[in-house]
């Protein structure tokens, strides 16, 4: 008996659409998914007219929070039969393995909460600014600015299910159209979500706003049909370079790229870390929980840890115990938090074990059955393939200066881990002038603010709105015509 | 892994000692013979050479000896169980950079003793302040000739070989190219001078430098009027690891962080000037080849690229050359990441009057160059075992119908080295299939690629930077934006 097909639905402005599927996917010893045939459906993707945006408009913020908040608890997974098929496949695509799928699923209704939402568009955004002109007095003139929603395109990457939810909450509270391009990594969930809310309000402003369908990134012939400025005035993508690559192509006047540029993270620690075996126990703790949630397939995991503890054979000797300590850290946390890797890069393994014969000038603890390994370096070079750090295995490399460490930090980097807290202050300010993002505790770079706050240096939920001005001049203002008007000064 | 050792045959494993020692000698330098062994016989041989390598070898080479005693592989009953024992290519770039940068050469020969059955740290090299010097140095004390290279990441690769190595494979060129498969080697194919035109560097620790130096002694016989070359100086292993490590940086958006010594910093503008006037020089110096060695044999050995320009111009130019039927002409990838033009070989063969430009596959590491036969195979030189191994296991695949895969190869003949080698190509190969060619000997499919450009797919997309994205990102967009 034939098992049943895995679908990655096209759901299109309340409407499920399940005809003329086509196959995708099977690279590299994935399963192969269904969907329906982009090109079919390719001029139901956009939104026909920016007048169709008005409906968004008689929605309060309030409305759209209940609508979120009655959503949240109908993506529960054990009332919600969607969400189980998508559970089902996406063990298969996901990068990560199933207790950690699992747990993405069952937080997943949480992040509809209303007021974490309410929080996070006032952080991010200023709900006044979206409900409202927030106005004031300049330059003789009333002058006011609005967020209004845009006709936006989310290329989300398929690191961790929660993307696609993010992103429809994000674009929700905006008051934006989306169309969400799913990646084959994640081809069920956000369909999932979207299905539920067909469900749930087919006609609601908000489910007619929301278009998810799959097409192979770079299907050009799709791509430059939607791409265009009359469907669309901004694009959302998430940092594959492949995704961005491709995009770049359809940029032009009147598209706005907003681009989550590939971008790596890293831990900065002093010295104190090795003062006594208490305090390399708790500093391991902090530097897995640093980057082994998830299995270390996101952006903000860290991959190098930079200690300032100097390069002295005493130093080294150190450094191994907290890379141990480390490394028992990590086999320590909880499998919803962090597993043995789903399948450990083979070019990283292989990495890995010619640097274990280099044993003069690294120390390589763990990584043997591929759980994930600490890499020690005994001078103060990084792996030479530290671009390819993933899959739980990390670089702690000793430094003598703090110079040293920010030489490596660029605009490639995006949370920077700091500890102890004597560090804060001069690594966050010298490190935002090299080019990090965002600067956390260590071990809190996964239990912060994160996504519900400004994300990183991109800022995401501010620039998918389009940001309205409006002017009118105050009762004393002089006009340019009449006798005064040659007084006017033009100041620009 | 231990395992029981094969019953000893001392006929091959004499047999397999001289393979190693000088197969060109053993076979009479005899193309034909050479690419028509039966199968079994090459693999027998094989097998006993990996075994006496091996027992040789892990004494001398501390790098093979953990690798061995981490797997506990004493001996190998068949061709398949050396497969662990094959070096990542990454080995020979595993010191820490700036070791490199801070000129501490002394601490590289410390590395590097544990990869060769020479001594480089028997070497003082304390006065050594710079590549060039450093790579002459260990040159001039010891049979080693070590083979350096850049990558476009900005490292730099050093591969110990002797110079023993860069005449087994200089041989090998001369034996393959000079004599037409089919047919009995002709009087002079081997012994007479030929002229050896090199569009490029007398001298130099990359390839392309040190094969100019090594097809003097091989082609010319060592005659300096036989020997022709475009430029008279050595290519500088310090500023080509300069220019990678600039063009990597800049890739990164900060010259300034590249930690490189002043003194080098300073002759980046020598350089840059160098490679500007380049074409032109090089074209010069093949229109004087062709205007001087007119009807005479000669051996060409170039990048196709280069070979491509130079043809191209000339024919623009209204010229073209004729040399000696017999002339070998060999073009070869080289250039990493370059694509090829469609038109190369035409270009070429209508340019230089020749009927067939030779390409091979090879490299720094390995002795043993494979040339490519007329129906568009590389054909595998009997004393190099290649081995197919799978894209993400790393094991070697059955030795059996066609395979594709990451390319590993033994090289018997390795005189400083282990010999045993993972590269990052992806090559195919049909073990069952002989080819029409008629030689028996295995072949690669001409197509090549390297790993790094297979893998990873369009659509899955991850927020975590992949490896190497800001260098094309930077590239696209600048042609982007144009």
């Amino acid at each position: 008996m034939m098992a049943k097909r895995p679908i990655s639905y096209a759901v299109l402005r309340g409407e499920v659409v399940e005809t003329d599927l086509i196959e995708f996917g099977g690279r590299g010893g994935d399963i192969t998914f269904l969907a329906p045939d982009p090109h079919k459906i390719a001029d139901r993707i956009p939104l026909a007219s920016p007048r169709l945006m008005e409906d968004m408009y008689s929605v309060p913020f309030e409305g759209i929070l209940d609508y979120l908040a009655e959503l949240g608890p109908r993506l529960e997974l054990s009332k919600n039969p969607y969400m189980q098929e998508a559970l089902e496949y996406s063990y298969d695509t996901a990068p990560s393995t199933k207790p950690i799928v699992d747990a993405f699923y069952h937080d997943l209704p949480f992040m509809f909460d209303k007021e974490r939402i309410r929080k996070m568009v006032d952080f991010n955004i200023g709900i006044d600014h979206l409900e409202g002109w927030v106005e004031q007095q300049l330059n003789g003139c009333t002058v006011g600015i609005r967020a209004y929603g845009s006709r936006q395109l989310h290329i989300v990457a398929g690191n961790g299910p929660v993307l696609g939810a993010l992103t429809i909450i994000r674009g929700a509270v905006t008051r934006g159209d989306m169309i969400i391009k799913v990646p084959s990594n994640d081809p069920f969930t956000t369909g999932a979500i979207a299905r539920t809310m067909v469900d749930m309000a087919p006609d609601h402003p908000i489910t007619k706003h929301l278009a998810v369908a799959y097409w192979r990134g770079g299907d050009e012939a799709l791509e430059s049909k939607i791409y265009q400025p009359h469907n669309i005035e901004k694009i959302c993508a998430w940092g594959g370079f492949a995704s961005v690559k491709h995009v770049t192509k359809y940029i032009q006047p009147g598209i706005e790229l907003i681009s989550l540029d590939p971008k790596r993270s890293a831990s900065i620690i002093g010295k104190e870390a090795l003062e006594s075996p208490e305090t390399m126990t708790e500093v391991g703790s902090r530097i897995a929980a640093d980057f082994a949630p998830g299995n270390q397939v996101a952006c903000s995991s860290s991959r190098l840890v930079y200690v300032m503890c100097g390069t002295e054979d005493e130093d080294i000797e150190k450094l191994k115990q907290l890379g141990q300590a480390t490394y028992d850290a990590m086999i320590d946390l909880p499998e919803v938090i962090s597993t043995k890797p789903k399948r450990y890069d083979p070019d990283l393994k292989r990495q890995v074990d010619t640097l274990r014969l280099t044993d003069d000038f690294y120390t390589v603890i763990g990584g043997k059955d591929g759980e994930g390994a600490i890499l020690i370096s005994h001078t103060s070079d990084r792996v030479e393939f530290w671009e390819y750090l993933g899959d739980r295995t990390i670089n702690i490399i000793p430094v003598d200066t703090l110079d040293e460490v920010l030489d490596v930090v660029d605009a490639y980097t995006q949370t920077v881990g700091v500890w102890p807290d004597n560090l804060w202050d001069v690594v966050r300010h010298k490190g935002a002038l090299h080019g990090g993002q965002r600067f956390v505790e260590l071990g809190y770079g996964f239990n912060g603010a994160g996504l519900v706050g400004p994300q990183d240096g991109i800022e995401p939920m501010r620039r998918i709105v389009k940001w309205i001005v409006s002017e009118k001049p105050l009762a004393d203002k002089v006009p340019l015509w009449g006798d005064t008007a040659k007084d006017v000064k033009m100041l620009a | 892994m231990a395992t029981t050792a094969p019953p000893k045959d001392t006929a091959i494993e004499r047999e397999a000692e001289r393979w190693m020692n000088d197969p060109y000698e053993h076979f009479g330098y005899h193309n034909t013979r050479i690419h028509s062994l039966p199968r079994e016989e090459v693999e027998a041989v094989q097998l006993a050479a990996m075994n006496l390598r091996l027992q040789e070898r892990r004494g001398q080479v501390q790098m093979l000896a953990k690798l061995a005693d981490a797997q506990d592989i004493q001996q190998v009953g068949t061709l398949e169980e050396l497969a662990p024992l094959l070096m990542p290519h990454d080995i020979y770039k595993s010191y820490p950079q700036s070791l490199l940068a801070k000129q501490q050469y002394g601490k590289l020969n410390t590395w590097l003793n544990k990869l060769t059955r020479y001594n480089p740290e028997e070497v003082d090299v304390s006065q050594c302040d710079s590549i060039d010097s450093w790579l002459t140095k260990l040159r001039d004390d010891t049979p080693l000739d070590v083979g350096a290279s850049s990558g476009s990441s900005g490292t730099c690769s050093f591969y110990p070989k002797s110079k023993r190595d860069y005449y087994l494979s200089m041989m090998g060129m001369r034996v393959q190219l000079a004599q037409k498969f089919g047919e009995e080697p002709k009087p002079g194919d081997i012994e007479d001078k030929i002229h050896a035109i090199i569009p490029l560097y007398k001298d130099g620790h990359a390839s392309m430098g040190a094969f100019g130096k090594y097809s003097c002694e091989v082609f010319c016989k060592g005659d300096p009027d036989y020997w022709h070359y475009c430029f008279d100086f050595k290519l500088s292993s310090d500023l080509m690891w300069l220019a990678a490590r600039l063009r990597a940086a800049a890739a990164k958006g900060d010259v300034s962080k590249v930690d490189v010594p002043p003194s080098l910093l300073a002759r980046r503008a020598e350089w840059e000037a160098a490679q500007k006037a380049m074409p032109d020089q090089q074209l010069a110096f093949v229109n004087e080849m062709i205007d001087k060695l007119q009807g005479q044999r000669v051996f060409v050995m170039s990048t196709s690229n280069l070979l491509y320009a130079a043809a191209k111009r000339g024919l623009d130019e209204g010229l073209s050359g004729v040399f000696a039927p017999n002339s070998v002409f060999m073009g070869g990838g080289g250039a990493k990441g370059v694509p090829l033009p469609d038109d190369l070989e035409e270009v070429i063969e209508k340019f230089f009057n020749t009927k067939r430009m030779i390409s091979s596959y090879g490299m720094t590491e390995m002795n043993s160059f494979s040339v490519l036969c007329e129906h568009d195979r590389y054909h595998v030189l009997p004393w190099v075992t290649p081995y197919i191994l799978d894209l993400d296991s790393g094991q070697p695949l059955p030795r059996k119908g066609t395979q594709t895969g990451r390319a590993a190869f033994f090289d018997m003949t390795a005189d400083s080295c282990w010999g045993g080698l993972v590269t990052g190509d992806v090559v195919s190969i049909d073990f069952d299939h002989q080819c029409e060619c008629g030689r028996t000997s295995l072949a690669m499919d001409k197509k090549i690629n390297r790993v790094s450009e297979i893998s990873g797919g369009d659509d899955k997309i991850s927020c975590a930077a992949t490896p190497g994205a800001q260098a094309e990102a930077m590239e696209f967009l600048t042609g982007f934006g144009g």
